[in-house]
């Protein structure tokens, strides 16, 4: 054997790290196509529905009785309803509203959900209590438990948010816990765990934060349905009451000259499509780059 | 190496409870009258294959599982019985452990400083300023460079996250550390540097070690005496030289015979047959003798129990026994 | 003299998508394999053993990788560009291979009856009893006891070895010529990989196979392989028959490698330990890849990337310095 004219030295390997590569994730994330589309698509709504009021510059009430059930044109691009209101503008506005109860439905039911499902992984006694009561609530058809909440507490946009959030908790906590108990295994955990950390510290500081990647993704989709539900119960009477406009009453009104004044319903049901396609994207894009990081390590 | 005793476990027993056929519970028996001690500034290999309850065993001695028989004394405090919570709570800024895999070990989300500061901050006793410095301090010792704090564990390698690890183990000058399989998951290019790291803070800060592990050449290379365990007992306990060289136990050579050495040359030995026995119904009598080239009748029923069979070394095989009955069986006079 | 090999790889070179572009995981991967030979290939991670094992089936994915050159010759054909169905047919019934966890290559669901007789039904054409008859002295072959009970048995109630003689029953079910072993025993216990190899070593004088072993333990290597490839960071950089390979080493990695080895006869106070780590594959490095590791570089190591060179009948080595102090260049 040649000699080996190197000492190996006092146990230092070439302490040369590799320079920083910062935000990878996030580059990879925007390069995403469907990302990238989805984006773009939920961000010209939310600018559309935030600048509602001095794009078109009318009231979205103001009625003009002689303006009735006029088609798209110059002056009124997506045409009057029944009250001679102009339709754009109470698209608009309805986005705000829409656009708003499905963004607090998913941050609220992501952050109940988040805290169900860690507590839920971390206490046995509590998860099987905490899990039944998840199964009972998803054993009700969402809509179906959003139309009881709301007609017990009133028809109002806060109604309607509390009732999808609650319609919506237990699937995030269910997605939360399965991390959460995979989570808890690791070996990271148990060092801190021999290091005597409270559970509150190791569900705070690592079972949550690396639980809540496919909360994420699920939370778009989430957004998603909230804006369909929203629609929907709004259109049944049960949701946001007129005159404030929101797509699903929007449509409700328009249902009646649907033959006639086709417009009306057509282009809040084009902005309920576009949100949730766009929300899916992100969506999409947003679990194609967590995915695979999670598995490759 | 006689200084105080670290570690001192009398007649370890840990059973879980399991499902097991038909979905009725069961117990399943995994580790299994373990005795043995550790003294300071002393490396203990612990040797087995799977099944065998090494890494359960070093588990217990860091807190993580209570033992369900036996008595477990850490810096000579108590942590099986009623004063498990309060002896553990003392002890815990002495002990501490290296993980296998050096991917799992580290959360990914906290910077490498904050990891290492884990045991610190937990804790409670340095402040701001002193915290930075010793993980910088604690940085250098594992050979990393000193601004590595404010990285995320995916930036190093395997290997230098498992400096990492160790730098975090070391974090409150500890005086025993369990290591599971600290080298197994690196690349053997690795695995030299990092068992050089653990040796010089071994003599360094006068260390001692369990060093748990699969590999037995890494394992002579590192320990002062060790111990084999085959499903769920231990079997033989030697100081290294007089282990290698001259095993007792049949299992311990069928092992050290089953390991490839890097000579083409080498006469092979014969391969010994079977598998490790199930844990939920383990043969009566000896574990081995299933697999025994040396099996007596006796082995069929009796357990047999750790006794020393020379000063310093102490082996589990009927073989052994000095008693004269058994000898007759065997036709020694 | 010597008859056409087996398997010819000529300059294989596989390359990778990733967010960074293309990176080169084998480059200029060139040797043959002889019928009836028995290889073993060692190299740590990102060494390319086990990329250029799945090039010699094509079995990579197709969107994310590609073969920037090279060719992997049997029968007549190169496999990298023959029809997928000529693939077909030569895996699994002419070259097969054994992969490295036996607990995700099994399929849960089905017996293991049903798993064996899928090749033998799929490349010999026959019935189900035939092939359950022929799976049961499979089993006998590696092997397995009570291989009648055992063949309608699940993978869940099998341990690892017994698992992986069952991945070997089905890779030698239809008596392939070439046998890819990739880190066939690196999961299991020591005493059963030792019955493993020993198994291997047994088909392999019995079928009159060829096998490549490819391992990172240099141990496995020396006790099965009849000759060694050592690769580093996606190229071949020493290639020799065991005996030389161990008793004399002309690469600096592969002293290196072997000085870092703890004996397991003792005697090692302090190990050698090669500094630095593994190049990421996309790592730019002039000339030699080992070469910021190597104690002997020299400035021609970082001129130009040495080539692989002859220093013997049987033995080739990439290191300009120890090729040109030989008189070979």
């Amino acid at each position: 054997m040649t000699e080996l004219a190197l000492e190996s030295g006092p146990a230092t390997a070439s302490p040369v790290l590799a320079p920083r590569r910062r935000f990878m994730a996030l580059r990879r994330l925007v390069a995403h196509r469907s990302f990238q589309i989805g984006l773009c698509l939920v961000m010209v709504l939310a600018v559309a529905a935030i600048f509602a009021p001095v794009i078109t510059g009318i009231d979205p009430s103001a009625m003009k009785v002689r303006l009735r059930f006029k088609p798209p044109s110059e002056a009124f691009l997506f045409g009057t309803d029944s009250f001679g209101r102009d339709v754009l503008t109470r698209v608009l506005y309805g986005a705000r509203v829409s656009l708003w109860i499905g963004l607090v439905v998913a941050v609220l039911s992501g952050l109940c959900g988040a805290l169900i499902g860690v507590l839920a992984a971390q206490f046995r006694s509590f998860d099987a209590l905490l899990m039944r009561l998840m199964d009972a609530l998803m054993s009700f058809p969402a809509i179906l438990l959003a139309l009881g909440i709301t007609a017990a507490l009133g028809p109002r946009m806060e109604s309607v948010i509390i009732a999808l959030t609650v319609a919506y908790v237990p699937a995030g906590a269910r997605i939360v816990r399965a991390s959460a108990l995979v989570v808890r295994e690791l070996d990271y955990v148990q060092a801190a765990r021999i290091a005597g950390a409270s559970d509150l510290r190791i569900m705070l500081r690592h079972i949550l934060p690396n639980s809540v990647s496919p909360l994420l993704v699920h939370m778009t989709f989430v957004f998603a349905y909230s804006i369909l539900a929203e629609a929907a119960l709004s259109f049944l009477g049960v949701g946001v009451q007129p005159p404030t406009p929101s797509w699903g009453n929007i449509i409700a009104e328009g249902r009646d000259y649907a033959t006639e004044a086709w417009w009306v319903m057509l282009f809040p049901g084009l902005g309920i499509s576009l949100a949730a396609l766009g929300l899916n994207l992100l969506g999409d894009g947003l679990r194609d780059v967590l995915d695979p990081r999670l598995k490759a390590g | 190496m006689a200084g105080d005793v670290l570690v001192e476990v009398r007649d370890l027993d840990m059973a879980f409870k399991i499902k097991g056929q038909r979905g009725q519970p069961a117990m399943l028996h995994v580790l299994h009258k373990l005795n043995f001690d550790i003294g300071r500034g002393e490396t203990l290999g612990l040797v087995g294959e799977s099944g065998s309850g090494k890494s359960t065993a070093g588990r217990i001695l860091v807190g993580l599982f209570e033992p369900t028989g036996g008595s477990v004394k850490l810096f000579g405090r108590s942590i099986t019985g009623p004063d498990r919570r309060t002896n553990l709570a003392d002890v815990r800024s002495r002990l501490q452990f290296v993980f296998q895999d050096p991917h799992a070990a580290l959360n990914p989300r906290l910077r490498v400083g904050d990891s290492i500061a884990e045991p610190i901050d937990i804790a409670g006793t340095m402040s701001r300023r002193d915290r930075g410095e010793r993980v910088k301090e604690l940085l250098e010792m594992v050979g990393l460079p000193r601004d590595s704090a404010e990285r995320f564990p995916h930036e190093f390698s395997g290997g230098q996250r498992q400096r990492i690890v160790i730098a975090r183990a070391l974090a409150l000058a500890p005086g025993f550390i369990v290591c599971d399989e600290p080298v197994s998951a690196l690349d053997v290019s690795m695995q030299a540097q990092i068992i050089n790291l653990l040796m010089d803070l071994q003599t360094r800060f006068g260390l001692s070690y369990l060093f748990i592990a699969h590999d037995l050449a890494v394992v002579r290379a590192v320990t002062h005496r060790v111990a084999v365990m085959y499903a769920g007992a231990l079997v033989e306990v030697a100081p290294k030289n007089a282990l290698y060289d001259k095993p007792q136990h049949p299992y311990t050579q069928a092992l050290l015979d089953a390991v490839p050495r890097p000579n083409p040359a080498r006469a092979r030995p014969p391969v010994i047959g079977g598998e490790v026995p199930s844990l939920l119904t383990p043969p009566p009598g000896c574990r081995f003798h299933t697999r025994c080239p040396h099996a007596m009748p006796r082995c069929r029923v009796d357990v047999p129990v750790l006794r020393e069979t020379e000063p310093g070394r102490q082996t589990a095989c009927h073989l052994y026994d000095t008693d004269t009955s058994s000898r007759a069986q065997r036709g020694i006079s | 003299m010597t008859a056409a090999p087996l398997v010819s790889i000529e300059d294989l070179t596989v390359q990778f998508r990733t967010d960074r572009g293309w990176t080169t995981a084998v480059e200029g991967v060139s040797f043959d394999v002889a019928e009836g030979d028995c290889v073993g290939v060692v190299g740590e991670s990102g060494s390319g053993k086990s990329v250029t094992a799945l090039s010699m089936l094509r079995l990579h994915a197709r969107g994310t990788s590609r073969f920037a050159r090279g060719a992997v010759r049997y029968a007549g054909q190169d496999l990298l560009r023959a029809p997928e169905r000529n693939l077909r047919k030569i895996r699994g019934r002419d070259i097969a291979m054994v992969f490295q966890d036996p607990m995700s290559s099994l399929n849960p669901v089905l017996s293991i009856c049903d798993q064996i007789s899928e090749t033998l039904r799929l490349h010999q054409g026959m019935s189900r009893p035939a092939a359950r008859q022929r799976a049961i002295e499979l089993l006998d072959l590696v092997r397995i006891s009570d291989a009648a009970r055992r063949v309608d048995e699940y993978p869940h109630r099998l341990s690892g070895g017994m698992r992986q003689r069952v991945m070997i029953a089905i890779a030698i079910a239809c008596r392939p010529r070439l046998l890819i072993a990739d880190e066939p025993t690196t999961a299991l216990d020591v005493t059963i990989q030792a019955q493993i190899l020993e198994l291997l070593r047994d088909l392999r004088a019995e079928l009159g196979m060829a096998v490549m072993l490819i391992s990172h333990d240099l141990g496995v290597i020396a006790e099965f392989a009849k000759r060694v490839i050592v690769m580093y960071a996606g190229r071949i950089v020493e290639d020799a028959p065991v005996d030389v390979l161990f008793n004399a080493p002309r690469h600096p990695y592969t002293e290196g490698l072997m000085a870092s080895m703890p004996a397991l006869e003792g005697g090692t106070e302090r190990l050698y330990a090669i500094p630095g780590r593994i190049p990421d594959p996309d790592e730019p490095i002039a000339g030699c890849r080992f070469g910021p590791r190597c104690a002997h570089i020299k400035p021609i190591c970082q001129a130009a990337v040495p080539e692989l060179l002859a220093i013997g009948a049987t033995h080739r080595v990439r290191c300009t310095p120890r090729t040109r102090s030989l008189g070979v260049s």
